[in-house]
């Protein structure tokens, strides 16, 4: 019999129906002729010729039925089967595609058959790489789907990246930023803050995941200034032992980032325009008490001592103004070097003691110099401490009392700074390092930003310590600061060199502001 | 080797004044540029002990500056200290590019001449 060649899947199936019928029907035709000429044979149909009438059409209804119920019964699961691979062929048909998980399916288990195929078709059209492949094959639309992928992927403004389990880029499409060596060999060009890098995170994972993802944003592939410089956000999934074991999504936010980087920049200017009265400020205040001397009397000097305050509390806002936009654009960074508390406070006692003094303030601070050492920035954490003992002087009343203490625990080296002012009550305390945060009161009755506490949590939670409170409405707060000990954080921050994070300096022979000539 | 004589490359006029008045008055002998060209010219051809550079200059940059002194192969100012002076807040990579060729990085608004006289003392 000649069957024609089907063009299409659906068309077989067509055609198999056809073939069922015609070999039901003439199977039915010979058994009830065989049956018929048989009874005639025996003498049958002369005893009983009604009897033989009934016999011959009873088998031609049964047989036939019969036929019909096992040919459905054989037949049924290579139709679903049928109908799953045209489905995942992407053919036009009026088919439903089978449903795997139906009771019979799973009894039989035949479920596992239709999600082999459906298994099938999904990583075959999934990879650019094996698409080319499959172009060779018969199945031209499937082919065709393939090289549409392909250029919808070089069409997109996303960018994605596949790599093997070796980190070899297999696959990038047009608008991922990847660069080619002069080996050939293909490269991502992505700047990875120093410690929270791809690399990093797939030797975690090759360590210790199957499956994971993670998201990074704000990666820019370029150094500030450069032509052409991008931000993207960065999905990456990993799956262990698979044959695209890494795949990144990029999406391109430039425009959305770099206005931030246009208001970093106007904050940056602006800082430099108020910074720049100040100096003058500062220096002739300086320069003014040095000269006159002993020349004017005790009042005056008072007043001069104001000035000074004045001006040195104006600088220190102005640098958490630049900390915070920093912070909020993920651009502060610490650059942690091994120095003690005693050093970091050495710098800014004299400021401190002169603001307390000249708001009638008594500070006194007992700082052991035997502490441990710590990792700390020490112009940050000074501007930390800075925050504090000004929250302090400005929660306390005339006269009183601010200690700064600190002492070892664990691995941290905790600072205290205790007044005995007007303290708050819970629920102030619990929304305190937040951005803009007033209480209340404190709104009516004291000047300030809102901004202090905020940076300063973002400061210390940077050098990878803590920032607590404990407070009493009507007796006065304790803000406790805990930095880690240097000893217990120099492996990581030896790991990070060659970058500008964690980066590692004795102190020796560098001079920076604060670190001992902070004004 | 003692620092005596002494380059200050700024624009503001008050803040220049302000260092010339009080190095001169502590002692050293201090030539003072109000632009990058000027102040690169300066740094060139005269052997100054340190040179006190601003970042935001007229003409030329402090970060131009740098470069051409301290950027190429050879070093063309052996003899001299620099320290950056400055009030710009630069990103971070700008700013390591600096620190990296100077020997000093003060914020101005945060250093008074008294403690920027230390600062020479303790250089020298």
């Amino acid at each position: 019999m000649a069957i024609k060649q089907p063009k299409f899947a659906k068309d077989y199936a067509r055609n198999r129906k056809r073939g069922a019928v015609i070999a039901i029907a003439t199977s039915q035709f010979v058994a009830t002729a065989g049956l018929a000429a048989l009874l005639y044979g025996v003498g049958f149909y002369e005893a009983h010729p009604m009897g033989a009438v009934v016999v011959v059409a009873a088998q031609a209804v049964l047989g036939t039925i019969l036929a019909i119920l096992l040919y459905r019964g054989i037949a049924r699961p290579l139709q679903d089967m049928l109908a799953a691979v045209i489905h995942v062929s992407g053919e036009p048909s009026d088919l439903t595609p089978p449903n795997p998980n139906t009771d019979k399916n799973e009894k039989s288990g035949f479920k596992d058959v239709l999600q082999t195929i459906y298994e099938l078709a999904s990583t075959d059209t999934n990879t650019p790489k094996s698409a080319s492949t499959n172009e060779a094959q018969p199945n031209q639309t499937v082919a065709k789907a393939a090289v549409n992928l392909q250029a919808a992927l070089d069409e997109t403004i996303c960018g994605f990246v596949v790599m093997n389990h070796e980190r070899t880029i297999t696959y990038a499409n047009k608008a991922a930023p990847v660069n080619v060596t002069t080996e050939g060999t293909t490269q991502l060009a992505l700047l990875f803050s120093a410690t929270n890098t791809l690399d990093a995170w797939l030797t975690e994972c090759e360590q210790s995941a199957v499956h994971a993802e993670k998201v990074w944003t704000r990666i820019p592939n370029k150094l500030p200034e450069e032509e052409d410089r991008r931000f993207f956000d960065i999905i990456a999934t990993y799956d262990k032992g698979a044959e695209n074991e890494v795949v990144l999504t990029l999406v391109d936010r430039t425009t959305e980032y770099s206005v931030n980087e246009r208001d970093l920049d106007f904050i940056a200017f602006a800082a430099h325009e108020l910074r720049g009265p100040i100096t003058v400020i500062r220096g002739y205040l300086d320069v003014l008490q040095d000269e006159l001397g002993e020349a004017i009397d005790a009042e005056h000097k008072e007043l001069f001592r104001r000035l000074t305050v004045s001006a040195n509390r104006l600088s220190g806002y102005i640098n958490n103004i630049l900390n915070t936009a920093r912070y909020d654009r993920r651009h502060l960074k610490m650059r942690l070097i091994e120095t003690s508390i005693a050093e970091i406070y050495d710098m800014i006692r004299d400021d401190m003691n002169l603001r307390a003094s000249s708001q009638g303030r008594l500070l006194a601070d007992a700082i052991p110099t035997d502490l441990p050492k710590i990792a700390a920035d020490p112009a940050s954490l000074s501007e930390v401490l800075g925050n504090l003992i000004d929250n302090a002087i400005k929660y306390s009343n005339e006269g009183g009392a601010i200690a700064v203490n600190a002492q070892l625990k664990g691995d941290f080296v905790e600072i205290d700074v205790t007044d005995h002012g007007i303290g708050m009550p819970g629920n102030v305390v619990s929304n305190l390092f937040q951005k803009f945060y007033r209480s209340h009161r404190s709104r009516e009755t004291v000047a300030g930003t809102g901004i202090g506490l905020y940076i300063s949590k973002a400061i210390v939670e940077s050098h990878g310590g803590t920032i607590s409170v404990r407070s009493e409405e009507g007796k006065g707060s304790t803000f406790a600061v805990s930095i880690p000990t240097y000893q217990s954080v120099a492996d990581k921050l030896k790991a990070g060199d060659n970058s500008n994070e964690g980066m590692i300096d004795q102190g020796n022979g560098w001079i920076k502001n604060h670190s001992m000539y902070r004004g | 080797m003692a620092i005596k004589t002494i380059l200050v490359i700024e624009d503001d006029r008050f803040i220049g004044e302000m260092y010339v008045r009080s190095l001169k008055k502590a002692g050293y002998s201090v030539d003072w540029m109000v632009d990058g060209n000027d102040g690169l010219i300066a740094a060139r051809n005269k052997p100054y002990d340190l040179i006190l550079l601003d970042v935001m200059l007229p003409e030329r940059r402090g970060t131009e500056i740098l470069e051409a002194l301290r950027g190429g192969s050879e070093d063309l100012i052996p003899q001299s200290k620099v320290i950056v002076l400055t009030n710009f807040e630069q990103d971070d990579e700008s700013r390591m590019a600096m620190e990296q060729r100077a020997d000093g990085y003060l914020i101005k608004a945060e250093i008074t001449p008294g403690k920027l006289i230390s600062v020479i003392e303790h250089l020298g």
